[in-house]
C-alpha cells in the first residue's frame, strides 16, 4: 500500500501552514506500513507467531532554534498532530541557550527500496514454519537442554516531507534470525552456542536471505558440536594475553567502542542522562590516535545487504562512504544536518564539512531521528586469514559470540563476556575453554591492534536492536568486521 | 477514561467470536505520553505521542497466533479483520507439546487507584520551567542534561472465557536531571519518580545538588584499586541490581530451565542475608499498582524471598502451561517489586560512622550478567559516588567497575536503611508500562569487587 494523493496533499498543506507561522524548519514521515512477524521456535514449540503492523505520522518542528514532536496513530489528527509538534517547539524555545539550525539543503525527490527477491510478508507462513522447524530438528539431542530459533521479518515503507520542498519514498526490508543451543556443563553451570543470520555484504534482504544455508542453517551442526566440548571444558584463568575476535564478537566490540562514541549527538552532550557521554571531543577529530595503524573504520550507508543501508535517513539525507577512523587516526563521526551545525558552532569553526553523514534515523514514525550508526566497519587488512593470525600468535585466545557487555558511561572502558574462547599457544589453536571475559581502556585497547585479517575474513553482522535515545529507540544496523587481534588484554576474572 | 463505544466494541466482537467457538483474548493498549530532553542546558527535544494499540491473541487447541495492530478502535470491523489474522496464523500455527492456558479475566475490574488528571495533561512549559529553575539557581556555568518523561495508560482487557472486563488507567512520571562539570567531567544526577504531578519538586533536586557538589568541587577523585571494598549502595543503583537479580533468579521460567543462579536451589532454601526480604505487594504505593495481570490474572501481595529464604517464583502464563504450575499473576513484561526496609538510620553517613572505609555507589551504569549461572553481574559507577571514612565524606569516586554475584552482595547486608525510595525503572521502547521498584534507600554489603577503575570520572 502506498500513500494516497490526498494524504501527501495534507501533508504538505500542514507543512507550509507551520512554516507560514514561523517555523524554521518542518519535517514529516508517514508510515504507511511498519510491520513485522516474529516466529519462534523455543524448545520445538512455537512459542511466538506474532504479527504487528503500525502505521502514522510523526511531525518534527524546528521554531525559534529548538526542537518540537508529535506523533498519532489517527489518521484523523493530521492537523492537530502538526500544531502540537508546532507548540512543543514553542515551548521547547523557552529553555534554549544555543539556537539550533540547519543549513539549508537543495530540495529533492527520491525513493530507495532495499534490496528483496521474494518479501517474507508473501511466503505463506507454513512454509517459513517449516524452515525453522527443521533447523530446531537438528538443534535437538538429548543432552541438549535448551534450544531455540527465531526468525523476524520487518517491512517499513516511510515517505518524508520536509519544508525545503524534499521528498523521500523508502520501503526497507529486514530479515534477523538467531539459533542457539544450551546445556549444563560438568559444574552445574549453563552454557550456550549460538548463531546469528549474518551477510557477507553483498545479495539481497529478502526472505531469500534466511534461506541461504552458508549464512544461517549451515551452522547448526557446528554450534552443536562446539557445545558439546564447551560443556567439558576449563574456564579461561585470569590473566593478560592477546585476544583474536572473530567477526561475532568483534561486531559488538566495534558497536560499543567505536560506533557509540562517535555519534555526533553523542559526543555533544545530548545522552548524558541517558546513554552517556563520550570521551571523544571536538578537538579530537584530526589528532587522536584512536588505534595502531592498522586501524581503519567507515561508516558506509551503502553496503547492499544491511540494515544500515536505507538510501536516505530520516532528514533526506542520502547515505554516505566515509572513514571515521584512518589508520588509527580519529577523522569524522556519524553526524546528522542538525549536529553538524551545532558542533561547527560551537567549535567556532568547520569540524565537520557541511556534508550529513546519513545518520539520522527514528524507529518509527512516533520518534524523532537522532544520529544513529549506518554501517561502521573495521576495513580488511594485510594480516591475511585467520590461521595466519593464529599462526603468529604466541599465547591468547580466539573468542566469538557476546554473552554481556558492560561499557562506562563515556565509552572509555569496557567489559565483554563470550560464548566460547579457543586457547592459542605458540602459534596453534589448542582446547576449548568456557566463561571467557576480557576487559580493557578502549583507546589503550585499539592501540594494541596487532593484527587485521584480510578480506576472507571480513563478515557483516546484523544488530537488530541497538538502543539509544529518550524516549527510547531500538534501530537496525551492521557492522562489517574482519578478524581482529589485540596484544596484552585483561582476560578472565580474578579469583 | 476508555470510551463507553469501544468497550462496546470489544465485548460485541468477544461475544461473536465466543459464539463461533473461538478462543480469544482482546486487550487495548492506550497512552497519552509526553518527553522532555534536556541537552546543554536546553530542551533539545519536546515530544507527545498519542497511541493505541489493539492485541489480539487466538487459541486453537494447541496453536496460538497474535496479532497487534495500532490505530484507534473505530469499529466492530476493525477489530473483527485484526481477530480474523490471528485465526489464520493460529490455524496453520505448529501445535505445542503442551496445552496453552488461555486468558481468563478472574473478575471485573475498573481501577484507576494511582491516576492523576493533572499529570495526564501537564503542560510541557511545566516542566520547562521546572529545569529552568534547577538551572538557574544551581549554576549555568554547570551542563545541565535530563529527560522528563510522563503520561497516561490505559489497558483494557476481555476474553471469550467469560463477560467479565478489566480496565486499568493510571499515570507515571519519571523525572531525571544531570548535572556535569564542563572541564572535571564528573556527573551528579538528580531523579524524581511518581504518578502525581505534585511528586516533582524543583527544590529537592537543587538541595541535592547543592548538597554534593561542595564535595566534587573541592576534593580530586579517588580511584579505587582492584580488591574487596565495603560498598554503599543508593536506592538506584540497588533498584537495578534487584531487577537484574531477579530476571537471572526469581522468574519461573528461568528456574525451570536452570539457567538462573538459584536454580540448584528449592523453595525454602536459604539462599541471602536474614536481612533481606523481597515481595511482589500489588497495594505497595512505592511501585505501580495493576491489579491484574495480562493474563487476567487477580494480583495479590507474592512473596519472593523472606528473610533470605527463596518463598516464591514468579510466572508468566506460557511458562504455567508448560511446566504444569498455577498462575502467580506474573504475566506481563516487568514486575514491580518491593524490597522491605531495614533498622538502619535514614541518614546514611551517620549510620556509616564507625565502618571505617566504604565506597558509596549510589548508581551504576550498564549493568549486564556475565554469568547467569553463577548469578554475576557487572557495571560501573557514575552519578554522586563517594569515599566515605567514618561516616564522614572524603572524596568522590572515578569510575569504578563492580564486578560481584546477587548472592555474595544480598548474603552479606551489614545495614538497610529503614527508609524506601521509589525507583523508576520503565523504559520508553515501544508501548509505555511503568515499573517501579521499591527498595531501601541505602544498603551496605561487605566485601563487594571492584574489579577495574579509570583515571577519570
Ligand atoms: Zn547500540
Amino acid at each position: 500500500m502506498s500513500i494516497s494523493e490526498e494524504l501527501k496533499q495534507s501533508i504538505r498543506t500542514n507543512l507550509k501552514k507551520v512554516m507560514d507561522k514561523g517555523a524554521e524548519y518542518v519535517d514529516a514521515r508517514f508510515y504507511t506500513h511498519d510491520d513485522s512477524e516474529t516466529l519462534l521456535f523455543y524448545d520445538g514449540n512455537l512459542e511466538a507467531n506474532d504479527t504487528s503492523f503500525e502505521s502514522g505520522l510523526g511531525v518534527r518542528v524546528l521554531w525559534g532554534g529548538a526542537w518540537g514532536f508529535a506523533a498519532t496513530s489517527n489518521p484523523g489528527e493530521i492537523e492537530n498532530c502538526f500544531e502540537l509538534a508546532r507548540r512543543n517547539a514553542e515551548t521547547a524555545a523557552r529553555l534554549m541557550r544555543l539556537p539550533l539550525g540547519m543549513s539549508k539543503k537543495p530540495a529533492h525527490k527520491s525513493s530507495f527500496t532495499s534490496p528483496v527477491k521474494t518479501d517474507p510478508f508473501t511466503v505463506p507462513l507454513k512454509e517459513k514454519l517449516d524452515f525453522l522447524k527443521a533447523i530446531d530438528d537438528r538443534l535437538t539431542a538429548d543432552w541438549i537442554l535448551k534450544r531455540f530459533v527465531y526468525a523476524e521479518f520487518q517491512k517499513k515503507y516511510s515517505y518524508f516531507f520536509n519544508s525545503e520542498g524534499t521528498e523521500v519514498s523508502k520501503h526497507l526490508a529486514n530479515v534477523f534470525a538467531k539459533m542457539m543451543v544450551m546445556a549444563l556443563d560438568n559444574e552445574g553451570q549453563m552454557q550456550r552456542r549460538s548463531q546469528d543470520l549474518f551477510t557477507t555484504g553483498k545479495g539481497t534482504r529478502g526472505y531469500e536471505m534466511l534461506t541461504q544455508p552458508e549464512l544461517f542453517s549451515g551452522h547448526a551442526d557446528r554450534i552443536k558440536q562446539e557445545l558439546a566440548e564447551l560443556i567439558k571444558a576449563d574456564s579461561l584463568e585470569y590473566g593478560r594475553r592477546s585476544v583474536i575476535l572473530l567477526p561475532g564478537q568483534g561486531f559488538l566490540q566495534v558497536h560499543e567502542t567505536i560506533g557509540h562514541p562517535l555519534e555526533l549527538d553523542r559526543i555533544l552532550g545530548y545522552e548524558l542522562s541517558y546513554a552517556g557521554g563520550s570521551f571523544v571531543n571536538l578537538d579530537s577529530f584530526g589528532k587522536l590516535q584512536y588505534g595502531s595503524e592498522k586501524l581503519n573504520v567507515s561508516a558506509f550507508g551503502g553496503i547492499a545487504n544491511s540494515p544500515g543501508s536505507f538510501g536516505f535517513d530520516d532528514e533526506g539525507s542520502p547515505e554516505r562512504d566515509y572513514l571515521l577512523i584512518d589508520q588509527g587516526i580519529l577523522v569524522n563521526a556519524l553526524t546528522s544536518r542538525p549536529m553538524i551545525h551545532e558542533a561547527n558552532e560551537v567549535a567556532g569553526r568547520q569540524v565537520f564539512a557541511d556534508v550529513s553523514g546519513g545518520c539520522a534515523r527514528a524507529t518509527a514514525f512516533y520518534r524523532a531521528p537522532i544520529d544513529r550508526m549506518t554501517n561502521v566497519n573495521i576495513l580488511p587488512g594485510n594480516d591475511g586469514t585467520l590461521e595466519d593470525i593464529i599462526a603468529s600468535t604466541e599465547d591468547g585466545v580466539v573468542l566469538d559470540n557476546p554473552v554481556s557487555w558492560s561499557i562506562g558511561s563515556n565509552r572509555e572502558h569496557f567489559h565483554f563476556g563470550c560464548e566460547i574462547a579457543w586457547e592459542v599457544k605458540n602459534g596453534k589453536k589448542t582446547r576449548i575453554l568456557k566463561n571467557p571475559t576480557y576487559q580493557g581502556h578502549t583507546v589503550e585497547f585499539y592501540n594494541s591492534l596487532s593484527a587485521v585479517g584480510d578480506a576472507s575474513t571480513w563478515q557483516v553482522w546484523q544488530v537488530d536492536n541497538c538502543g539509544k535515545g529518550e524516549p527510547n529507540q531500538i534501530m537496525q544496523l551492521a557492522h562489517g568486521v574482519p578478524a581482529i587481534r589485540f596484544d596484552n588484554v585483561i582476560t578472565g576474572e580474578r579469583k | 477514561m476508555i470510551e463507553q463505544k469501544i468497550r462496546e466494541i470489544f465485548c460485541k466482537v468477544r461475544d461473536k467470536a465466543a459464539a463461533r467457538g473461538i478462543c480469544a483474548s482482546f486487550s487495548l493498549h492506550r497512552e497519552k505520553s509526553h518527553l522532555m530532553r534536556i541537552g546543554n542546558n536546553s530542551v533539545s527535544l519536546n515530544t507527545s505521542e498519542n497511541l493505541c494499540r489493539l492485541d489480539v491473541e487466538v487459541i486453537n487447541g494447541r496453536q496460538t497466533g497474535t496479532h497487534t495492530q495500532m490505530g484507534d478502535i473505530s469499529s466492530v470491523e476493525y477489530v473483527e479483520k485484526a481477530l480474523e489474522l490471528a485465526v489464520e496464523k493460529a490455524r496453520v500455527a505448529s501445535p505445542k507439546e503442551y496445552a496453552p492456558i488461555p486468558v481468563v479475566v478472574e473478575e471485573n475490574v475498573d481501577e484507576s487507584v494511582q491516576y492523576d488528571r493533572a499529570l495526564e495533561n501537564v503542560e510541557p512549559s511545566f516542566k520547562g520551567d521546572g529545569y529552568q529553575k534547577i538551572i538557574q539557581t544551581v549554576g549555568e556555568k554547570y551542563n545541565f542534561s535530563g529527560s522528563w518523561s510522563s503520561g497516561s495508560v490505559e489497558l483494557y482487557l476481555v476474553s471469550t472465557e467469560n463477560r467479565n472486563e478489566a480496565y486499568h488507567l493510571g499515570t507515571d512520571q519519571d523525572f531525571n536531571v544531570v548535572l556535569k562539570h564542563p572541564e572535571k567531567k564528573w556527573e551528579l544526577i538528580n531523579k524524581q519518580n511518581g504518578w502525581r504531578q505534585s511528586d516533582f519538586s524543583a527544590d529537592a533536586a537543587i538541595k541535592s545538588f547543592q548538597n554534593l557538589l561542595p564535595f566534587y568541587e573541592k576534593v580530586p577523585g579517588f580511584k579505587p584499586e582492584p580488591g574487596e571494598y565495603t560498598v554503599a549502595f543508593g536506592a538506584k543503583a540497588l533498584a537495578e541490581v534487584l531487577m537484574m537479580g531477579s530476571f537471572t533468579g526469581f522468574y519461573g521460567r528461568g528456574w525451570e530451565e536452570k539457567q538462573g543462579w538459584t536454580s540448584k536451589n528449592q523453595l525454602g532454601d536459604k539462599i541471602l542475608g536474614e536481612n533481606f526480604t523481597l515481595v511482589d505487594d500489588p497495594a505497595c504505593e512505592g511501585t505501580y499498582r495493576f491489579g491484574f495481570d495480562l493474563a487476567g490474572k487477580k494480583r495479590v501481595k507474592y512473596p519472593v524471598v523472606e528473610k533470605g529464604v527463596l518463598k516464591g517464583l514468579l510466572y508468566d502464563n506460557s511458562t504455567c502451561a508448560r511446566y504444569n504450575k498455577p498462575q502467580t499473576g506474573h504475566s506481563t513484561g516487568s514486575v514491580s517489586l518491593t524490597m522491605l526496609s531495614g533498622q538502619d538510620s535514614e541518614d546514611m553517613l551517620a549510620a556509616l560512622k564507625g565502618k571505617g572505609r566504604v565506597l558509596v555507589i549510589p548508581a551504576l551504569h550498564y549493568l549486564n550478567i556475565p554469568n547467569s549461572s553463577k548469578g554475576i553481574f557487572t557495571g560501573s559507577s557514575r552519578f554522586n559516588a563517594l569515599l566515605v571514612e567514618d561516616g564522614k565524606v572524603v572524596s568522590p569516586i572515578f569510575s569504578s567497575r563492580v564486578t560481584d554475584t546477587f548472592a555474595s552482595v544480598f548474603s552479606n547486608l551489614s545495614l538497610v536503611s529503614s527508609v524506601n525510595h521509589s525507583i523508576n525503572l520503565s523504559n520508553t521502547y515501544g508501548r509505555r508500562a511503568p515499573v517501579a521498584y521499591s527498595v531501601p534507600s541505602y544498603i551496605v554489603a561487605e566485601k563487594v569487587k571492584i574489579t577495574d577503575s579509570a583515571d577519570s570520572f
